[in-house]
């Protein structure tokens, strides 16, 4: 019996069965032309196996994570009650659900409580970030600078940059409790959180004055990310027009 | 814990899903259909059968009756891809992944369905007949269609370059 396309493909795909395997090996033996045939299956499915073998290696975006995001309610969070806040709160000591805490009591504390409980959560744990929700996100993806002085809402938006890796982070500021948020794959991503004073830190150039009024930790997670100057409000508003992707480069 | 072995599941599945709709948000789009399908139809899933081949037919399916038609409609472009601009050593590398990449998105969807699931994923046979809820004879011939065609785009892709 002659030997089919399908049973060299099947061969070098490792679907046949011992005696159709043999029967294949020997016809590679005794003709080059089989040889090749199963050659070119072999060299396709290997190649064509490379091309995607990096999606493998990348990163899992995590809307994808099947575990939902455990909203955090406003309501649920005052009454846990007001909770001393450490100087400086960073995940890996806190763990995301003590952040959202740390929100959540220091909207209550300006008196939102009202407004807050309306808007739902304002920080949900994904995985092992702290996403931003509700009033918190909406003020992160909607709101600029000029407009925070006089903007209405709980949430006071600082300054806003392209870090090195491209993505957009902003910091903001929930009465005395600052932190920085950076967009990835469509969410704010908050890396931290810190309580700090209203009444300012030292003046200095560039975003460090108009960031005055946060916590030491911000600035120095905004020093650690920010490649070059913070955006002016031209380049803030464009940015906000894209939805806070990365520009291209 | 499904949610658990779903999550170990989700580079598969993007890879998978990179092979049937070629943009990559499209492709996580369909994964994130897909996932949310299978926990709502959690009480489906027959305990120790192959969870995989589960999620490659509901992935498969989701794109077909739901993402496929809001997925992006200049499918016949090739999306710029970032790192182009590589040193001469990967370059050679990433054009022959480029043209494959390429060559599978121009594959009728059949096509790229089966070469998805034996050639990107490495399901045996039986196992993708059974994700595409054919007869394996249809799969083989199917395979040996898609590869032949594939191979046509390829030395095209290589005679005009």
């Amino acid at each position: 019996m002659e030997l089919t396309d399908d049973m060299l493909m099947a061969y070098a795909d490792g679907e046949l069965a011992p005696a159709q395997r043999a029967r294949v090996e020997a016809a590679m033996r005794d003709d080059p032309g089989v040889a090749a045939a199963v050659e070119r299956h072999r060299a396709l499915r290997a190649d064509v196996f490379a091309a995607f073998a990096g999606v493998l290696d990348e990163p899992v975006p995590e809307r994808l994570r099947p575990a939902p995001a455990a909203p955090v309610r406003i309501d649920a969070l005052a009454a846990a009650g007001a909770r001393p806040l450490p100087a400086r709160w960073r995940w890996g000591q806190a763990g995301a659900l003590a952040a959202a805490l740390v929100l959540g009591v220091a909207v209550g504390a300006l008196g939102w409580r009202g407004q807050a409980r309306d808007a739902g959560a304002i920080a949900a744990r994904a995985g092992e970030a702290v996403v931003a929700q509700g009033v918190l996100a909406q003020a992160l993806s909607t709101r600029l600078a000029a407009d925070a002085a006089g903007g209405a809402g709980p949430v006071r938006i600082g300054v806003s940059f392209a870090a090195r890796d491209g993505t957009y982070c902003r910091s903001f500021q929930l009465g005395a409790t600052g932190g920085l948020a950076c967009r990835v794959d469509g969410q704010w991503r908050i890396p931290v959180l810190a309580a700090g004073t209203l009444d300012g830190g030292a003046g200095g150039d560039g975003y460090r004055q108009a960031g005055s009024a946060l916590p030491a930790a911000v600035l120095e997670a905004i020093d650690a990310r920010i490649a070059g100057a913070a955006l002016d409000a031209a380049a803030e508003r464009a940015a906000r027009d894209r939805d806070w992707r990365p520009a291209k480069r | 814990m499904l949610e658990h072995d779903i999550a170990a599941l989700l580079p598969r599945l993007r890879r998978f899903a990179r092979s049937i709709t070629f943009h990559r948000e499209d492709a996580d789009d369909l994964v994130q259909v897909a996932v949310e399908r299978a926990l709502s139809r959690q009480a489906q899933w027959e305990a120790g059968t192959r969870l995989d081949s589960w999620m490659f037919r509901i992935v498969k399916n989701a794109w077909i009756d739901e993402v496929r038609a809001r997925a992006r409609a200049s499918r016949l472009f090739v999306p710029e891809e970032e790192g182009v601009h590589v040193g001469d050593d990967q370059a050679q590398a990433q054009q022959q992944r480029m043209a494959i990449e390429k060559a599978v998105s121009l594959l009728s969807e059949e096509h790229r369905l089966v070469v998805g699931l034996v050639l990107v994923d490495g399901l045996p046979y039986k196992e993708a007949a059974e994700v595409l809820e054919i007869p394996m004879g249809t799969l083989t011939s199917r395979l040996a269609r898609a590869r032949a065609a594939l191979q046509d785009l390829l030395a095209d892709g290589t005679r005009s370059t």
